[in-house]
């Protein structure tokens, strides 16, 4: 390993900030065992983000520094047995500290019950909220998809680099119209389709190349699909594509009786 | 130029004493805390409590909420101090990573947290809580000061990081910066600030 370059990609700063999945975390771990000058480096960094950090700090309130230790003592002393005093039981004081008791008792059962009917009522309304919350981004999300989608084939369909070539609906499906956009540089293909009636089970649709005169195949697709669909790469040299039905799956040679639509490549 | 630099922290390692002073207070202090000494807390209270809360608070945007967490988070150290290992960074960093991760966890129990597009519409939200927020709470006096030596970039990534708790994937992501190159930009600034600071 390049200790520099791994200095230099900057994963010991990510670490320091604990931002890495678990797996890098420990492959950083391995790392720092090994080599000296990354333990070296880290150091470093650490004593940087720990003076930013100072210097960024927030003074909690005085309560805060109670409250913890008190929770602490707490905690410590609840595991201890409380022992008794024996000598204070006299009888005033146990009638006080019966009054005392069903005094406490009843205004905190009535406290109970009032806490306990508005939280009940708060949480409803919160777990409408929450589900309301949840409808709202998942139709984000649906939206968004979808305009991501949009926006790929937009962009597409406005690159030069695409050529489109429009293949004409024949006597089978009059009806139907369809385009290829082909970048013969990269070999990508992309379809669309309108007008195509959907097949029964067992058929798809099977776009072919026509290339030296032979039909390659470009694949298969069903008859209700929107937008841009990507195809197998085509191979320069095409001078037409056209679809045909055949058997679902595909096949290696297409029914020509079945032809649906066919165009020829338009040199832009 | 980074060679260099090795081989001068290479030859300074004997013989720096303040760092190596530093380094086995922190240890005393880790073996303190590893036999309950209530006085070690106190005193990693004390040190360290104020650093931790502008990192909750800055995550979490509500002063009440973040003491409580800072509760919560000094509770933690205490039960899990004898999790921490030297070998794998400085205590300090063990203890801002619990709170960092007990910060995140708080906003994550709340609302809807399914998915990663879902989060930019909490992301969206607490931007615009992050903007009032962060203009109440730049206190660190010679913070700034420090801050504005540093390229734009790179104040830009501290800033956002160190002061607006965003994670450098959320910078990346909000800002339309490759990742990379916001990692790159943060050790940058992070090798200019050790300067800055005279950390050698």
């Amino acid at each position: 390993m390049n200790v520099e370059e791994y200095i230099s990609s900057g994963i010991l700063e990510a670490y320091a900030l604990g931002e890495l999945s678990e797996q890098e975390r420990k492959e950083v771990e391995t790392n720092l065992q090994q080599y000296p000058a990354l333990r070296r480096e880290l150091a470093l960094i650490e004593e940087t983000q720990e003076q930013l950090l100072m210097k960024a700090a927030i003074k909690p309130s005085a309560a805060a520094k109670t409250t913890l230790f008190t929770t602490l003592d707490t905690r410590r002393s609840a595991s201890k047995v409380v022992e008794l005093d024996t000598k204070r039981s006299d009888v005033s004081f146990w009638k006080f500290a019966a009054a005392a008791a069903v005094t406490i008792a009843l205004v905190s059962s009535y406290l109970a019950f009032n806490y306990w009917t508005k939280w009940k009522a708060t949480e409803n309304s919160l777990s409408d909220l929450i589900a309301q919350n949840q409808r709202v981004a998942q139709d984000y999300n649906t939206v968004n998809e979808r305009l991501d989608q949009i926006e790929k084939d937009l962009n597409i369909m406005n690159n030069p680099a695409f050529n489109r070539v429009v293949m004409k609906g024949t006597a089978n499906a009059p009806g139907s119209i369809a385009s290829v956009y082909w970048n013969e540089a990269t070999r990508e293909a992309y379809l669309s389709i309108k007008g195509m009636k959907e097949l029964a089970q067992e058929n798809q649709y099977q776009l072919w190349a026509i290339i030296d005169g032979k039909p390659v195949d470009v694949g298969v697709f069903d008859g209700n699909f929107a937008g841009l669909m990507k195809m197998k790469e085509v191979q320069p040299g095409a001078a037409a594509f056209a679809v045909t039905i055949e058997p679902r799956g595909g096949k290696s040679s297409p029914t020509m009786e079945t032809m649906q639509v066919i165009g020829n490549v338009v040199k832009g | 130029m980074p060679s260099v630099f090795l081989i001068l922290s290479w030859r300074k390692t004997s013989c720096i004493i303040p760092a190596a002073y530093k380094h086995s207070s922190e240890e005393a202090l880790v073996v303190a805390l590893q036999r309950r000494d209530r006085s070690a807390l106190e005193y990693l209270y004390d040190h360290y409590s104020g650093a931790l809360l502008g990192v909750i608070t800055r995550i979490i945007k509500k002063e009440e909420l973040a003491e409580e967490i800072l509760q919560d988070v000094f509770l933690k150290i205490w039960d899990r101090i004898d999790t921490y290992d030297s070998t794998k960074g400085k205590l300090f960093t063990w203890m801002l990573n619990i709170a960092r991760n007990q910060a995140i966890d708080k906003t994550r129990s709340k609302e809807f947290s399914k998915g990663k597009k879902t989060d930019d519409i909490e992301n969206i939200v607490s931007k615009v809580d992050r903007k009032e927020f962060t203009e109440l709470k730049v206190e660190g006096i010679g913070l700034q000061e420090i801050l504005q030596k540093l390229p734009e970039e790179q104040r830009f990534v501290i800033d956002h990081h160190y002061l607006k708790g965003y994670t450098q994937a959320e910078m990346s992501e909000e800002f339309n910066l490759p990742l990379g190159t916001v990692k790159t930009r943060m050790r940058l600034a992070m090798k200019e600030l050790r300067n800055l600071l005279k950390i050698a």
